[in-house]
């Protein structure tokens, strides 16, 4: 049996005596249910300590009650145990004394030793005079009462008793005013310790509501500074060191850090003295959200509804409850920030399209004004007749080159045209048969001997779009079709419409594409090798027929077989609601 | 028809298609008056007269839309062909609702363009047909009276807006008549953006009167723009320099 197992058996049957302290913690509570008097909690350093009841003294440590400025939450130290419950208005109803509060373990020692070298001196000055009790317990009244005021519960408990012990020592011999002598006196000295700490009692309570009320108007007057300070932060720029900085100064902590999930940035004020960057990512991280009354250190994490968007760590003597509305605001003011930028980021691309609408508008004009030229400049000459042979050759060639030079210009307006909508689909109701009809009769007018046959799945289908970005697909198979197929066969194109997508395809007989190219045929400036020598193409069309399916979350693909032929499709997602209009 | 005579009042602001322009058109017998600005055609309008005017849209100034509306205030009947480098189609839309004839797109043939300025002109010399005038083109007849249509000596069956529409771009032989337009003549101004609405009759109607309903001859789509009903079936519609 080893001497854990030993510890717990002898727990099991003398539990009170076994732990000294848990026995002293059942009186406490009890004196407290009574007298509505917080009472001290003691807690072993070591739980389980094998040693004799009488060695766990010096482990022992205590909490009592203090009127001193909250900020001062309980919480689990070193054992990890739980901190007392705040009062409803948020402010911790105790201090605990830990064996760092040194400072604050000497204050009470030097309060209670005032105290009792005062009464000490009351007891010789009324042995002295030879004055009768009820005038010496309401002189050690007179010293109990300002102790319970201005220092606090426990040290007027200690004062007055020390005032019952010194008085009966030094009237030992004066059987009249000794206690022990006279039961009288005895009664005397009863009621006065009663009356000392009723009074102690409520004068301390008084005191500490009155320490609490002055703290919370405090804690809203900085709320209400630190909120209209937020509302007037200038948000063009990031502000989370302002906030920062802006905590600190407000609530007078001693240091501040608050972490943006966003962005991936700790902002800090004050000296830390830690690693306050990694502290505060593991807050967001983990979701620790504590107040330690000990280090003054203050976790919470930054939401906005259920979302986590950082963290923020104090140390200073805050409340949790202003601990709670310094977080929210803190994140209504990064939310805010973000509303700014996404506002200012939406202005900015608006003017953006707008430029570059102009831009490919006037390149548009610049491009096909000296195309239009030099395109009736050649064919005019044909017309004008008169020309030999050789002429009439070097004039095809100047129509068909700039005839070339001006689809690569289309094509590469188009392009352009579709990375500046980015911005945004203008989606409509679009009639499919009568876009698919459009764009048939759009590519026939410059390829008139086209044959093309039409495949539809319903006499009116509706697809909502981008009107333009489809029938960009649309012209780019129709019109390689016309190139590549063989002319004797006639080419179809097809819609068909599910309740789950709309699929566009155009099939014609022509070089078969191998299965390697299948896909970088719709990578730009990619040409197949099995069709580039047979006519003349820039390698961009496919590409923007690619571009617009994506922007309506759509893809492209090709089928390619000498049997069967090759057939380009996109399918574009159908909404639920739009379903097939029949 | 011969060139012959045919007054042309070319407006661009590129001097570089006027002078692409001149010498071909002056060699094939047309008459050349240029203008580089929208203002200095009216005036030109205002002290000569032409019989046809071809007009760019994008110019400094006061524009080719507007210029055309000034010339359509006081010259109702002079034929306008639009000479467009936008690829929006709208403009040529407005351009043809405000009464332009045709429209080219740049970059264009000096063939297709002489073939567009002959027949602008001859439809505007053509006396205006009554409207209980028999009408024929190609195989396709139709009786304003009777209210009938054949075609090749068959009777075709159409419902009344079909017959309607029908009857509208034939009286229009030969021009783009825009989509709105049609609506307004068949349906009344409170249909003119019914679109698909149109589409729907012209699908039904090309199943009657084509042999081929997926290619055309006789009711020919000028896609984005409107239809137009051919003036001669016998001829492949001109390569447009259509894009986009």
């Amino acid at each position: 049996m080893d001497i854990q197992q030993s510890d717990r058996n002898l727990e099991n049957i003398f539990p009170s005596l076994w732990k000294p302290h848990l026995l002293a913690q059942r009186m406490l509570a009890w004196l407290e249910r009574k007298l509505l008097v917080p009472m001290p909690q003691l807690i072993p350093v070591f739980d389980h300590t094998p040693f004799a009841p009488g060695m766990l003294a010096p482990f022992l440590m205590f909490q009592v009650p203090l009127n001193e400025r909250a900020g001062d939450e309980a919480s689990g130290g070193g054992t990890g145990t739980q901190g007392s419950a705040p009062t409803p208005n948020g402010i911790p109803r105790y201090h605990r004394f830990r064996s760092g509060s040194s400072l604050k373990i000497l204050l009470f020692v030097f309060e209670t030793l005032l105290g009792m070298l005062l009464v000490g001196l009351i007891a010789s000055l009324v042995h002295m005079a030879g004055w009768l009790l009820p005038v010496a317990t309401l002189l050690y009244l007179l010293i109990v009462v300002p102790t319970a005021l201005l220092c606090g519960f426990w040290q007027a408990v200690v004062v007055s008793l020390t005032a019952v012990v010194v008085h009966s020592v030094l009237t030992v011999h004066q059987g009249g005013d000794n206690p022990v002598a006279d039961p009288a006196n005895a009664v005397t000295f009863i009621a006065f310790i009663l009356t000392a700490l009723v009074v102690s009692h409520l004068s301390s309570q008084a005191s500490r509501h009155a320490e609490e009320a002055e703290l919370r108007r405090d804690q809203i007057e900085d709320l209400y500074e630190f909120t209209r300070a937020t509302l007037q932060m200038n948000l063009h720029e990031e502000p989370g060191s302002r906030l920062a900085a802006l905590v600190k100064a407000t609530f007078d902590a001693d240091a501040v850090a608050i972490y943006d999930a966003d962005l991936h940035q700790v902002y800090e004020a004050g000296e830390w003295g830690l690693d306050a960057r990694e502290m505060a990512q593991s807050v967001f991280y983990f979701g620790r959200v504590d107040d330690n009354a000990e280090t003054g250190i203050s976790r919470r994490v930054l939401r906005m509804g259920n979302l986590p968007i950082g963290s923020v760590v104090l140390k200073g003597t805050t409340t949790p409850l202003t601990n709670d509305a310094i977080a929210s605001l803190v994140a209504v003011t990064f939310d805010r920030y973000r509303a700014f930028l996404n506002e200012s980021h939406v202005e900015a691309e608006r003017q953006a399209e707008q430029l570059r609408t102009t831009v490919l508008d006037s390149l548009a004009h610049a491009y096909k004004t000296p195309l239009t030229a030099i395109r009736a400049a050649s064919t005019g000459l044909e017309e004008m007749g008169s020309l030999t042979m050789a002429q009439r050759d070097l004039v095809a060639l100047i129509d068909e080159q700039s005839g070339l030079l001006n689809e690569l210009t289309t094509r590469l307006l188009r392009t352009a045209r579709l990375d500046a909508e980015d911005v945004g689909l203008n989606i409509t109701d679009v009639d499919l048969n009568g876009l698919v009809e459009e764009v048939v009769e759009s590519v026939r007018q410059r390829q008139p001997e086209m044959q093309v046959l039409f495949r539809f799945s319903s006499d009116q289908m509706t697809l909502s779009c981008d009107r333009q970005l489809i029938s960009s697909i649309l012209m780019q198979y129709v019109e390689n079709a016309g190139k590549y197929a063989n002319m004797a066969s006639p080419i179809t194109v097809s819609a068909e419409q599910t309740l789950t997508e709309t699929i566009l395809s155009v099939h014609s007989f022509g070089p078969v594409i191998p299965i390697a190219e299948r896909e970088r045929i719709f990578d730009r400036f990619f040409r197949s090798s099995a069709s580039s020598h047979l006519a003349p193409g820039t390698g961009i069309g496919l590409s923007v027929a690619k571009r617009a399916a994506l922007q309506h979350d759509g893809h492209v693909w090709v089928t390619s077989d000498a049997d069967e032929g090759t057939t380009f499709y996109a399918a574009i997602p159908t909404k639920e609601e739009e379903g097939v209009v029949v | 028809m011969t060139s012959g005579g045919i007054r042309i009042l070319l407006v661009d602001d590129e001097s570089s298609i006027r002078r692409a322009l001149r010498p071909p058109l002056m060699e094939l017998g047309f008459q050349v008056t240029e203008a580089s600005r929208g203002e200095e055609a009216l005036q030109i309008l205002r002290g000569a007269t032409f019989d046809i005017v071809l007009l760019d849209i994008n110019m400094p100034g006061i524009g080719g839309i507007a210029t055309l509306g000034r010339i359509r205030a006081g010259l109702p009947r002079l034929p306008v062909i639009i000479l467009s480098v936008r690829d929006g189609e709208e403009e040529k839309v407005e351009a043809l609702e405000i009464g332009a004839d045709d429209y080219v797109t740049k970059p264009f043939s000096t063939r297709e363009l002489i073939a567009r300025i002959r027949s602008a002109v001859r439809r505007a010399q053509e006396p205006k047909p009554k409207e209980d005038t028999p009408l024929t083109i190609g195989e396709i007849h139709l009786n304003p009276v009777r209210r009938s249509v054949t075609k090749a000596g068959q009777a075709v069956h159409l419902t009344r807006k079909e017959y309607e529409i029908l009857f509208f771009l034939m009286t229009h032989a030969g021009r783009v008549v825009t989509y709105r337009k049609l609506l307004t003549a068949v349906w009344g101004g409170e249909y003119r953006d019914e679109i698909d609405y149109l589409r729907t009759f012209v699908r039904q109607l090309r199943k009657k009167i084509e042999d081929d309903p997926s290619n055309p001859i006789y009711l020919l789509t000028d896609a984005y723009v409107g239809y137009r009903f051919t003036d001669d079936p016998t001829v492949v519609p001109p390569p447009s320099a259509e894009e986009d």
